[in-house]
Order: C-alpha cells, then structure tokens, then sequence
C-alpha cells in the first residue's frame, strides 16, 4: 500500500473514531492515537524521508491536508462535546427555584423608633435640630415653668409619678419636686433658656404617667415635641407645618381639622385631627363615626411660658406641639393592643 | 355637662338639626363626646285610637281592641287598617286613644314587642301603662289614658313632649362658664351669631322676718371661702317636682328626689352656681339665730356626708358648720346627713357660696368624691353673681315649694371681684394669627361673649372688660385665642416659616448614636423597648453589683411593685424578653435596647442618666433552613458585635478582657470579659451565669452584653487614616504553635507579630484544635496563617524561609512553644 493509501486508510479511522468518541476524553484518545506524538499521522509523517523526491511534496501536501482535516473534526466534535456537556451540568444544577432563598440574619428596628425616625427625619429636613432632657424632671421644669396652675390635677400623684430627692433634709419623705417627666414639653424650657431664638426643635423621648397597662394605655410611652421661636411666627406657620407633618406620616390624601382645646403652656390651643384613612371621612368604627381622628395637641407658645423662660414675647412668637409615637403606630397599623410595644416578643418585632 | 337641646332652644336660636350645632361646637373648641336622642327609646310606641273594644272570647278580664293607628298599619293595598290588640288593663273599657307600643317596639324595661297569641287571639301590638314607657309610675290603675283629640299615629315621645336631644359635651377646665346653661347659651350664642335671652324668675313676696335676723354668717379665713350668701324660706312644702322640672333635672343628668332639693339642682345646672339646702330646723337655735361658720377642718374631725359615707377630714378641706362646732356640710362638694332635707322639713337655709379651687380641688381628690358642686368649684365659681343666684333659687321654692321667702340675704363678701379691663390690638391678633380678621369682628364676638367692648379709633387698641363668670379671661392672648375660635381655625390659611438665619440637622454624636443602631441590626439583632421601670431587687437578681450604678431611683407612688424604682441596667428588662419569648414557644432571640439607665447621687435631686446599649442573644439566629444551618449562639457571637460597633465607629484601641468573676458574679466565669477602650472601661460582654438566668426564669443559654454608650461614643472618630492597598503579592506561610492553656490568644499574636518583624503583613488564626495524647494536656494548637509581604519587592523564598525560622526560634523562646510539623 502505498502512502498515500495509508493516509486515507489514516484519515478514515480518523474520522470513524473522531465520530464515535462519546466523551472528550475518548476524543482525546483518538487525538493522540492520530496527531499525537506517537500518532499514526505523526509515524507515517516521519517515514516522508524514505520517499523520492518527486513523491514527497505530493505526499506531504495530502498529510497536511488530512492533518487539518482531522484537527478540524476533532474541532468541531470537541465544540459539540462540549456542548452537550454543558447541557449535562446545566441541567443537573437545576434547582427548584421556589425553595426558600438564603435570606442573610439582619435585624429590625423597632415600630417605635421608626415612626420617631421618620418624624424626625420630616423636622430635620426642615431645617430643625433636635434636642434632649432628662426623663427625672422637676416640677418646675415639668409643670410650673409651663403654666400649669399650683392645683392643677395633672400634678397629682394620680396623674405623675414622683420620685425620692435624695437631697430632701427629711429622708423617707413621701413628698418631693422631682418625678418622671408627664411630656416632653420640659425640653421646652431647657432649650430656651440655653439657646437664644430663632428656636426650631423638635424632641422625641419618653414620658411616663401613672396609666395601668392595657390595650390602650401603657406607663411609659413616647413623645415626640416640637418648638419653634422666631420673630413673627404665627398660627398660620403652625398650620402650615403641621399640615406637612401629617400629611408626610398620613399620606397626602389626608385632611387636616384644628379644633381648639385647651393646654396651660399654649394660647390659642388646638387638638390636630386627620381624616379617617379608612373612610375617607365618611365615618366609620375605625374613627368612631366622626370621620377624623385625633393626632396632636399644639398652640402658640404662652407668654408666660417665654416669661420663665426670659424671651420677649412683644418680640418673639412661637409655637408648639406634641405627637404621640404609640399613638401614630396603633392608627397605621390598627395594633389591637399597646402591650405588645413592650414585650420584646420577636414575632412582633420581625413584622416591621 | 349634659346639655339639654330643647332647654338650650329656649335660650337662643338654635338649628332645626343638633347635628349642625355639633359641627359648630366642635368648630369652636367644644369638644361633644355623645349626642343622646332622649325618648329614643320610644320608637315604634305612637297615638292610636281605640275604634272597638269587646270582651276576650276565652278570659273574663281581658278585651280584644281594634286600635287605629292610622296609615302606620296597611292592608296589602296600602289602605289604613286598626291594629288588633288584646289588652288585659281594665280602664281600656272607657279609653278613647293611648299609647300603642306596636311590634318592633322595645320599651324602657327591655320589653320587646312582637306579634303574640294570647289565650288563642292574636295581638299585635300592646296599650301601654306610663309605668311601662318608663315616664312615670302609674300603672296600678291600668293603661295611659290619652285626649280624644290626641293626634293618631304621632309618636309618644313627640306628643308627650319629652323628645328631647342631650349633647354631652366635654369641657376644658379653663371654662367654667360652661358648666351652666346661661354659660353655654352664650358661648352658643356668640359662636351662632344669635341673641341670648335667659329668662329668669323673680321672688313674688318677701316677708318677715329677714334672713339676717334668723342666720348669722362667719368665714374663718377668706382664702377658704370668698363669698357666702344665706337665705331662709319658710312654709315649705316638700313634695315631688312639678313635671317640668324633673324634666330639666332628668336631662342635666341628676335623678329627681324632691322639689326643695331638684330647685337646687336645677339652679345650679342653669346658672354653674352650686347650691346647698339646710335644714333650718337641724340648726341649733342659738338665741333665735342659727349660726353659720366657715372653717378649716380639723385633724380628725368627720362628717357623714349626704351619700352615707364617713369621712375622715384634714385641715385642708373647709367644712361648713354650725355655729363652728359641728360640721354640716364638706365646702364644696357634699351636705351633711346631720343638716339633709327631708320630708319633715319647713325651713331651709340656701347656701350660694363660692369655694376656693385649689381646696375643693384636693378635698374631692382625696376623699375620691367628685360631685357636680366640687366640679364646678374646682374650675372656680363666679362669685360675683351668688346672691343673684340665691334670688333665683328663692323664688323657685315660693313657685315650686309653697315657700314663704324671708326678707333678704345675709351676705359675707369680704374681697368683692374685680375685673381689670384689658387692652387688646387688633394689628397684634392679625400678626399672631396670620389671619386678615377685621376689626369689627373681634369687637362684636368678644360683645357676645359678654365682655363690655370700648372699640377704639381705626387702628387703635381695644378696650376689653371680660364677664366675671370668665375668670380665663386677664391678658390680651387670652382674647386673640376667642376671637380665632370664633372666627375659625379652619380660615387660616397654611404658611412654613422661613426659618432665617437658623441652620439644623442631627449633631455628629445623634448620628453616630443612629449608627449605633443601624450596625446592631446589621449584625441581627433586633431592637426592642423595655420599661424604664425596673423591680427593687433586679441588679440582686441577675447577681450585678452596683458598683458604679448610684444608688436606686426609687418612685413614691408607683403603680404596681415590680415597678417600683427606675432601672439601672437595661440587661434585666432584656432578660424577662427572653424569657417572654421562650414562654411563648420563641426559642430563638437576638435583642437589643439603646436607652437610659438612672443612676442616683446623694447630692443631686435628679440621678445622673447615662445613656446604654445592651443585647441578649439565645438559641441561635433562626432554626436551620434546608440550606443553612445555624450555631447555637455563643460568647463569640456578642462579642463579634462589639467588635463590628467599634469598627463601624472607627473605635481603634478596643480589647477585651478576662474578667474577674468576684467582680462579674453576673456572669459565667471563663465566659466573661470586660470591654475596654484603651484603658478605659466602657462595659462587659459575656454569658449571663446559670444561676442567675435561673432567677429570671430562663432555662437556656443567654449571652449578653452591656455598653455605656456615651463613653463608647466619645472614642468614636469621624475617620480613619487610609492605607495603601498591597500590589506586590505576599507569600503566605502556616504555623501550628502548641502552647499550655495559661496562654490566651491575644498574647499568642502578639508574640508572633512581634517575631515576625516587618516583614510579617498578616496572622489569621484558622483553627484551634485540643487533644491530651497528640497535643498533650493542658496544652493547645493553634493554627495560624502568616502572610509576609514587602510593599516595594517580591519577596524570595529564601528570604521568607529565613525570616520564618527567626520568628519560629523567638516564638519557642517566648512563649514556650512547639511548633507541630
């Protein structure tokens, strides 16, 4: 037989084998068994040196092109190998795309301090700061600094819960100025006597009254104040900013309603309703058939209340209100009970 | 205060519909927390005729009537038919037209009426006794008979004219004007823009003798009492209330007793003025005379007041007695059993006083006696207009008690009121309100309101003298805030303020405290709120000294025991979440609180309060998913979130301790560090002691940690210096070291940083691993993994191997080490 005989017989096992091979590595065998070094191919190659020189450049030429033939195939059979081992994995790695995700363990902030951080985030982004004081208050600061009459019954132990002065001369003594703050309106005072207006503040914290826990009521709960002082402020600016309070917490779809009331430390004094989310004002149980809900306590500051605080009420005008965080949180989410505020229980803290 | 629509209706114009006033009301800062349709319950019991009345086929008593009610009864083709009524009450034999309760109707005793058979003949409906429409008690004598003419088919409530609407309205206690219907009208009146006229009856016939001549009146201290007003009527008559006046009282909310007393009432509920009726006779007769004295109680002294109770008295409270020996009244809030009205009475002495607030105020909370008098007491009583007000109750009792009414009052008013008049600015009410008001309109609703008004030139001051029964009424504001109710809150129209020359914001230290936060969630933990409160005897509990901690906070007067004093660590709180959890079927917690503690000082009147911030962790973050598996927490875990607190606040020289179980009792020896900043000791990180979980209920593993928040913030920086990032590749080496067990990890590292020189870029520790044969007892590997690295060169291999072998010998030296192969 001669080479060019042999070439094609090559060429032709070539191909067969380059067709059955199920497997790269099989192709690879194959590969070797051809063009490897001790291929077939690569033998009858090296055997071109006992040809004539006439033959050789023929031969030569047919090897090459069988080489490249046979590279190629291998090629091409490799690309579709490796396709369909591609498929394979592909479609073993298959999951089931319902099964639960691999959630990373982050904590949650608590309902309370949400609904502060999102009121605080309103005032700050209108320009205000905000400020602290200490939950054991004086009377002073708790009440007589904001006008509350000496026999006002929010004074009583019924109303406040009073704690033990360690300076008091008569130890044991069941009497005492010190008790822990009813509201945050003490900040009040405390900032305007450290800062000269323009005031704009706002003062979340808590306070505490002598309410035994139940659904509606808790001991301790969370106030968050506001206080502007500037000159020329007035019930309209007060309007104004509440409005914009209500409707960033509530939605701006809601309606305001001011209807005055009375509080010892504001004049005019008002009591802030928003519009029923539920029926839209038609009345329903959700706002007890009235069609608003009240959310706030505010009024002009009282010029007595700048009189303690030694600023000039010809000069200076201002306002001030109140917000009840627990209260915001029963409303958005209709908690049927405060208490569970309180009880740390993680199914609840999870929810928000 | 209950407020009679149809009383009011007789006062001033008011709107066909309540519900109209309502919106006013609520308008214009009267809060109106019920309206209460009274005769309500009447609906469905109307007029009708009795067209036929024939005996009970089946019973010798009873009648089978045919009663027309008009078209209130059709036929199918919608033409009037009677309605068939068996009625037991004898007198229905000569009745024209009654009261028919027809079926759906629900009477006063709950009775509901539906269609019924009675001994075989069908009834539709019931004729009703006065008693059975609960407007009167007859009932013996059979049904109500109504006039022939009476209209058919109107409903009873409307005939009767006892249909009537009571608002209940809520009022603020600057307003005691409203606790009288002369109050309201007027308020209603100014807010309606109407007229008020109340009309008011006069004494027909003085005789004698005079009061003064049978009452003589002493005030102890003014302070107590500012004003006291005797009368004497004589020749009473006690006996039921005419109807309308039971009427009234009924719908100011006070049950009818008897005419002497409901005149009183009633006075009281028309004009806020609270009156009380003596006995004269009860009185010692003292020369002729009867003696009145106001004084303060004394220590000990009792009185059985008009309820029945005993009271123990202080002297705080007045009381009124006689002759200043016994008392007969507590001033202000209730009359005395010893001085009742009763049905033997002839003479009465009228008291029209006026008590001081603050000690009404006490009196009633003390003694938790609140009656309409202390109501109106408390939010003070227009002492102006008492003897006025005794007039009117006077000549009650002469047209309602057959009184014969003594000459005069008696009348001991040391201090007349005074009002001061007020200026108010009209410019000064626009600026305040942001509101266009005319001028004109604030004079004429302060007018209404019954303030003398001295309007001034255009653009001038008004002068202002408030009524004396508005004793909220003294400074300009308090006039600007009537003149905006009235004009309307909603009529504002909405502005921001400008704010100028004021910046805001969180300061640095608020917004790393958010950070605080924000990292802790990052690191799972949830936050939650405890109380403040905190039960004596917690820190004991939990085994924490008070080292530090102050002393407790202790609350006078707390609600109940556990929360008798105010916490001085958050951890106990967290702790009884745990156990909350756990009872209720939650094993796995991870909580933490960012909050006060209250630390008290012997020389401060308020505790210092430091801000905190602790967590607990137990059972593990969630139970295992198919895909994740979850470690049951361990000391690592709170540690790692301190760890991550102080890099997020680039808290740089942050080391934990061992800590010295005799000073960490609360916690698990071996199990416990301090946290320290530098030097500085700013909390403890650790798993709470068995013992003392067992004492908080708990029967899990608890790891915990607790900060001081202000300390740990002031090491917190803005920023930390950058770092070149490495280009060049370092070479990275593994080092078992076998040390004894008296070794901790930190001394470890430090050993082999310091061996390894500059070179030494890394050292991870990658396992730690125990066993008494192939390590040895009391002994442990550790596995490092050591990265050396030169920022300017690649290092050799040589050069790696000879450093290494320099770091192996100084750390064998050192530490008296072994390194396993």
């Amino acid at each position: 037989m001669g080479m060019i005989e042999e070439l094609e017989a090559v060429r032709e096992r070539a191909q067969a084998g380059i067709g059955e091979a199920g497997t790269l590595d099989a192709l690879d065998a194959v590969r070797v068994a051809v063009t490897g070094k001790k291929g077939e191919l690569t033998a009858l190659m090296r055997g071109m040196g006992r040809l004539s020189p006439e033959e050789r450049p023929l031969v030569g030429k047919r090897a090459n092109e069988v080489r490249q033939q046979v590279e190629a195939w291998i090629a091409s059979r490799r690309e579709e190998l490796e396709a369909a081992e591609l498929a394979r994995r592909i479609e073993a790695d298959a999951v089931d795309v319902t099964l639960p995700g691999r959630r990373p363990v982050v904590g949650h902030e608590h309902l309370i301090s949400q609904i502060v951080d999102e009121i605080t985030d309103i005032f700050v982004a209108m320009g205000y700061t905000v400020a602290d004081g200490p939950y054991v208050e004086t009377e002073y600061y708790n009440f007589t600094s904001l006008n509350a009459p000496a026999d006002h019954p929010s004074r009583s132990p019924r109303d406040t819960f009073y704690v033990a002065d360690p300076t008091d001369p008569q130890p044991g003594s069941l009497v005492s100025d010190v008790l822990l703050r009813t509201q945050t309106s003490p900040v009040q005072m405390r900032v305007m006597e450290a800062e000269k207006p323009p005031i704009y503040m706002i003062s979340p914290g808590r306070v505490f009254r002598p309410d035994t826990a139940d659904a509606n009521h808790l001991p301790q709960f969370t106030q968050i104040e506001g206080l502007v002082v500037d000159e020329g402020i007035t019930f309209a600016d007060l309007k104004g900013t509440l409005d914009h309070m209500t409707r960033e917490i509530f939605g701006k779809d809601r309606a305001t309603r001011y209807r005055p009331h009375f509080f010892p430390f504001t004049e005019p004094s008002c009591e802030v309703d928003v519009s029923c989310g539920v029926c839209h004002g038609e009345g329903c149980r959700f706002c007890n058939h009235t069609g608003w809900i009240e959310i706030l306590g505010c009024g002009m500051v009282d010029p007595n209340v700048f009189g303690y605080a030694g600023i000039d009420p010809e000069t200076y005008s201002g306002f001030a209100f109140g917000i009840g965080a627990e209260r915001v949180a029963a409303l958005r989410y209709d908690l049927p009970d405060l208490r569970m505020l309180m009880t740390g229980d993680m199914r609840f803290l999870r929810q928000f | 205060m209950r407020v009679s629509y149809e009383w009011l209706g007789t006062m001033v114009d008011l709107p066909a519909d309540p519900a109209d006033l309502v919106k006013e009301l609520i308008r214009t800062g009267t809060e109106v927390e019920a309206v209460e349709r009274v005769g309500a319950d009447l609906e469905n019991v109307v007029v009708g005729r009795v067209v036929s009345c024939e005996p009970h086929p089946d019973s010798d008593h009873m009648h089978v009537t045919q009663v027309d009610v008009g078209d209130l009864n059709t036929d199918a083709e919608g033409n009037p038919v009677p309605l068939q009524i068996v009625c037991g009450a004898p007198n229905v034999v000569d009745a024209e037209c009654v009261a028919v309760a027809m079926i759906g109707a629900e009477l006063p005793g709950g009775v509901k009426i539906k269609k019924s058979k009675l001994r075989g003949v069908e009834s539709c409906g019931m004729n009703c006794s006065q008693r059975e429409l609960g407007i009167g008690s007859e009932h013996e004598g059979g049904i109500m008979l109504l006039p022939a003419d009476a209209p058919v088919g109107m409903p009873i409530a409307d005939y009767l004219g006892i249909a009537d609407t009571v608002l209940d309205c809520e009022i603020t206690p600057n307003r005691p004007d409203c606790l009288s219907m002369t109050g309201f009208a007027t308020e209603v009146g100014a807010v309606l823009e109407k007229p008020v006229a109340v009309e008011l009856p006069d004494i027909q016939r003085e005789v004698r003798p005079a009061s003064k001549d049978l009452v003589t009146v002493a005030i102890d201290d003014p302070e107590l009492c500012s004003r006291y007003v005797a009368r004497v009527v004589k020749d009473v008559k006690i006996g039921p209330s005419p109807e309308w006046l039971a009427q009234r009282v009924t719908a100011a909310g006070s049950r009818p007793i008897n005419n002497v007393v409901d005149v009183t009432n009633y006075v009281m509920y028309l004009t806020g003025q609270p009156l009380h009726a003596f006995d004269l006779g009860k009185l010692k007769d003292r020369d002729g005379k009867r003696s009145i004295v106001v004084r303060a109680a004394r220590e000990g002294e009792e009185i059985e007041t008009l309820d029945g109770q005993v009271r123990q008295l202080t002297p705080d409270m007045a009381v009124i007695t006689d002759g200043g020996e016994t008392p007969v009244a507590l001033a202000g809030v209730m009359g005395g059993m010893n001085s009742e009205i009763d049905d033997t009475t002839t003479e009465v002495l009228l008291e029209s006083a006026c008590f001081s607030p603050g000690h009404t105020s006490r009196t009633s909370r003390d003694l938790g006696l609140m009656s309409e008098a202390s109501i109106r007491f408390e939010r003070q009583v227009d002492a102006a207009g008492c003897a006025e007000v005794a007039d009117i109750a006077a000549a009650l009792f002469e047209a309602c008690c057959g009184a014969e009414v003594c000459k005069g009052a008696v009348d001991v008013y040391p201090e007349p009121v005074t009002v001061e008049p007020i200026t108010l600015r009209p410019s000064r009410v626009r600026q305040l309100c942001g509101a266009d008001i005319p001028t004109d309109f604030m004079v004429a609703c302060l007018a209404r309101l019954g303030c003398a008004v001295v309007p001034g030139k255009p653009g001038m001051p008004i002068e202002v003298v408030p009524p004396t029964t508005r004793p909220d009424l003294t400074r300009e504001i308090d006039l600007v805030e009537e003149v905006l109710r009235l004009w309307g809150m909603g009529y504002v129209e909405p502005s921001i303020p400008a704010a100028r020359n004021h910046t805001g914001g969180l300061t640095e230290e608020q917004r790393r405290e958010k950070l605080i936060g924000a990292t802790l969630r990052e690191s799972g933990l949830n936050e939650t709120l405890t109380y403040n409160f905190a039960t004596s005897g917690d820190l004991e509990r939990l085994r924490m000294t008070d080292d530090g901690r102050g002393d407790a906070v202790a609350i006078l007067n707390p609600l109940t025991s556990d929360q008798g004093e105010m916490r001085r660590s958050i951890v106990p709180g967290l702790l009884r979440s745990v156990a909350y959890n756990i009872d209720h079927g939650v094993p796995d917690v991870a909580l933490y609180e960012q909050g006060r503690v209250f630390f008290g000082r012997a020389d401060q009147a308020q505790p210092d309060e430091p801000h905190y911030v602790a967590a607990v962790y137990s059972g593990q973050w969630r139970q295992d998913g198919w895909d994740q598996r979850f470690e049951p927490f361990s000391f690592f875990d709170a540690k790692g979130a301190v760890e991550q607190l102080a890099a997020a606040l680039k808290i740089e020289r942050l080391r934990f301790k061992t800590a010295n179980p005799e000073k960490y009792p609360w916690l698990q020896p071996g199990r416990a560090a301090e946290v320290l900043v530098g030097k500085e000791r700013i909390g403890w990180c650790g798993n709470v002691h068995p013992l003392a979980l067992a004492d908080f209920g708990i029967d899990a593993e608890v790891v915990a940690f607790e900060l001081d928040q202000d300390k740990l913030l002031a090491h917190a920086q803005e920023f930390r210096a950058y770092e070149d990032i490495p280009t060049l590749p370092g070479v990275e080496v593994d080092l078992a070291l076998v040390v004894g067990e008296d070794k901790d990890y930190e001394t470890v590292v430090q050993r082999v940083k310091s061996a390894g020189g500059k070179l030494l870029d890394d050292v991870r520790l990658f396992d730690v691993y125990r066993d008494p044969v192939r390590v040895g007892p009391g002994k442990k590997s550790m596995a490092f993994a050591l990265t050396f690295r030169s920022p300017d060169r690649s290092l050799t291999s040589e050069e790696v191997d000879k450093t290494m072998g320099k770091l192996v010998q100084k750390v064998q030296r050192s530490l008296g080490a072994e390194v396993r192969g």
